[in-house]
């Protein structure tokens, strides 16, 4: 039987050893951030049941992070207002380099790479004009600064990419909130808040914008997740009165009017007005939603809208999609897969793991 | 039927809590607490489950029942044996409403118990609904129990009692019936929660290798009622009608309709020091900590003498709803710093500051 590292040594004999790629890692499957007992921050490379196959600091809290296509690379996003992205070597967790926002823009956590791998898409805040854009950057050239367009609002967050007919597509969550560094984090523009889902070209070309109703209009769209079909699952954070009873999921399909699940159940109000990270079930089916405020998990039938199920977990946080139902994080160092009814306690790490799970490949 | 209501000290919000000497009731209370030995301590859980959550159960389960035997007879609530047994039971279920897990979240049954808040106005819309209708077959109960959440429980009973609109509306007749299947719907939900409690869920807890996987998940599942009941209090009880200064919302004020605002937040701090005080598992320290923490807001709350939170609106009295306020979250923050890691409970990573 030839073994992997036989295989590997024939083909740098014969001058044909590719390049390196996910598969040369021992399967990490999943990226996060975290924060370390020592006050430190890390961003970690997770298998398919939750261990640790490597970590690389960070200069601050990170948040989301973007997997490369092809090479075993990641981009780790500080946490808005963001000063900084680093690539990441992830067979070695070796910082490959430290991206760094024009003047005048923060970082908001979130970015995406095209699916060739040749460039990366970074959500923006042009703070003095109040401003969301979406940053270019040649990935080649050591990640240049190559172009910027408008996010199609104010304070994009989560962006997704999207295969469509006509070619890829952009998804931005514009989570409609105005922010400037000289204020921290604090909400400028609540009163004329209006937050949208914005569909643009890989040119910023804008092809669709979808708003909610205006008595939704302090609910920011905020998280994004991708099913199979083309469907975009979006979870809010609502910004206005404690003890309203608010959709906290929506799902969008461009040309059809946004749905929104679980309205008019009662349970909503567990999830405390805050969503936080949203991913489908493999099957599509389902979508399930976050909540630390809540500290549980909601899982939604699509079809039906309605909710069917929910999973108590202290301060979870991180969701995301696996081969077979879903991954969990928690801030109490917890990682779970949630498969059906079953929920399994996989790891326990001696970190609080922050906002996301990114999936790999 | 179960028997008539035991005769327990009611004190409806009418009553004026002045005439206590509440300071010394509570010395009083502290002084019978210090005469148990450490040594003769029950378990934390035993202790929550034995002394609290069981006979608080028992106690809605009777006063509920006492209400829907009332309600068949009786509809106006003024003055009389109607809005004794509506405020008993409404008090029963105030201390027992943060024990939102297990038994109460089954078939949304707390939700059936209390909708509240009503952001949307949902309660009304329902109920105007249902007496336009008038329809007879939502008068049979397992109908009714199949009927929109809103138009179910204490919240909306007080609405067909309280409200002037509602109170006049032309099917008077109607509105009597619907009060008491509305009256009668409210104790079989509690009794549901009761026999659960009773039959497997109390039993859970003691023995905690199911469901609760050690005795520390049982006692986070105690931590986390206690600061729900904390949070409702200050988020909910006190940040709704406060709003904002240029802004205040008396009219979000919980239960205003029958006068019970400032007699709720007074309740479920009562309800909630004796479950803090548990979890504390004698730590004498922890405890006099605890035991002041409680009774400032405790006092202060007694002494609001604004039974609705009107004066949320008035800025002379408003400072005095805020420092209510301010008391809660000082105590919550206590909790959590000092009660929250002795339980294995941290303050939440994501939770308090996500993204």
């Amino acid at each position: 039987m030839t073994t992997r590292r036989g295989f590997l040594a024939g083909l740098l004999a014969t001058g044909l050893a590719p390049s390196p790629s996910w598969a040369d890692l021992g399967g990490p499957a999943f990226l996060a951030a975290a924060k370390t007992p020592q006050g430190g921050y890390l961003l970690a490379g997770l298998s398919d049941q939750g261990a640790i196959r490597f970590t690389c600091p960070l200069p601050g809290r990170g948040h989301a992070a973007a997997a490369h296509p092809q090479r075993p690379e990641a981009v780790a996003f500080a946490r808005r207002p963001g000063r900084f992205a680093d690539v990441i070597d992830c067979r070695t967790g070796a910082r490959l380099a430290r991206l760094e926002p024009p003047k005048g823009h923060h970082f908001y956590g979130h970015g995406v790479f095209s699916p060739d791998g040749s460039r990366l898409y970074t959500t923006e805040n042009d703070f003095e004009n109040g401003r969301g854009v979406i940053g270019v950057w040649k990935v080649a050239r050591g990640y240049q600064r190559s172009a910027s367009f408008s996010s199609g609002g104010i304070g994009p967050h989560d962006m997704l990419l999207r295969h469509h007919e006509a070619g890829q597509q952009i998804v931005v969550a514009n989570g409609g909130i105005e922010t400037h560094p000289d204020s921290g984090r604090a909400k400028l523009n609540l009163p004329q808040m209006r937050p949208n889902l914005s569909l643009l070209s890989l040119d910023g070309d804008v092809q669709d914008v979808m708003e909610l109703a205006p008595d939704l209009r302090l609910n920011s769209i905020r998280h994004l997740a991708l099913s199979a079909d083309g469907g975009v699952g979006f979870a809010m954070q609502w910004q206005g009165d404690l003890g309203a009873d608010l959709p906290i999921v929506g799902l969008y399909h461009p040309d059809t009017p946004p749905r929104l699940m679980g309205e008019d159940d009662p349970r909503l109000r567990h999830l405390q007005g805050y969503g936080g990270s949203v991913a489908f079930t493999p099957d599509g089916r389902k979508i399930a939603v976050s909540s630390p405020r809540g500290g549980l998990v909601q899982v939604m039938q699509i079809e039906s809208a309605e909710i069917i199920q929910e999973i108590p977990l202290a301060d979870v946080c991180g969701l995301a999609t696996t081969a077979s139902g879903l991954m969990a994080s928690t801030g109490l160092g917890q990682v779970l897969t949630l498969d059906g009814p079953t929920v399994t306690h996989q790891q326990s790490h001696d970190l609080a793991w922050d906002n996301h799970l990114i999936r790999l490949g | 039927m179960s028997s008539p209501l035991p005769q327990r000290i009611a004190l409806p919000f009418f009553v004026s809590w002045k005439v206590f000497d509440v300071k010394h009731l509570l010395f009083a209370v502290a002084a019978i607490a210090c005469l148990a030995p450490p040594a003769l301590r029950a378990d934390v859980v035993d202790e929550v489950l034995d002394d609290q959550i069981l006979p608080g159960m028992q106690a809605l389960v009777d006063s509920s029942a006492y209400l829907a035997q009332t309600a068949q007879t009786h509809c106006t609530p003024e003055g009389g044996k109607l809005r004794d047994a509506y405020d008993q039971a409404f008090d029963d279920w105030i201390q027992v409403s943060h024990l939102r897990f297990g038994p109460s979240e089954t078939k949304n049954r707390a939700f059936a118990l209390a909708f509240w808040p009503d952001s949307r106005g949902k309660i009304p819309k329902t109920l105007a609904k249902h007496l336009q209708a008038a329809d007879p077959a939502l008068l049979e109960p397992n109908t009714f129990a199949q009927s929109s959440i809103a138009g179910r429980g204490f919240y909306a009973l007080e609405f067909l009692y309280f409200d002037p609109k509602a109170a006049s509306a032309p099917a008077a007749a109607y509105r009597c019936t619907l009060a008491a299947v509305m009256a009668q719907d409210i104790a079989t939900t509690a009794r549901a929660i009761q026999q659960d409690w009773q039959n497997s869920y109390a039993a859970q807890m003691r023995n905690a290798t199911g469901r609760y996987q050690d005795e520390a998940e049982v006692k986070q599942e105690l931590f986390k009622s206690l600061n729900t009941g904390l949070q409702m209090l200050a988020d909910m009880r006190l940040g709704r009608p406060l709003g904002r200064f240029d802004a205040p919302r008396p009219k979000r004020a919980e239960a205003w309709r029958s006068g019970r605002s400032q007699h709720h937040i007074v309740l479920a701090l009562q309800a909630l020091h004796p479950l803090a005080t548990a979890l504390a598992d004698g730590d004498a320290a922890l405890i006099a900590r605890l035991d002041a923490a409680f009774e400032r807001p405790t006092l202060r709350a007694l002494r609001l003498e604004d039974p609705i939170l009107a004066g949320v609106a008035d800025p002379a009295k408003r400072i005095h709803i805020e420092a209510l306020q301010q008391e809660i979250n000082d105590l919550r923050t206590l909790i959590a710093s000092d009660l929250g890691p002795a339980l294995g409970v941290l303050a939440g990573f994501n939770s308090l500051d996500g993204d």
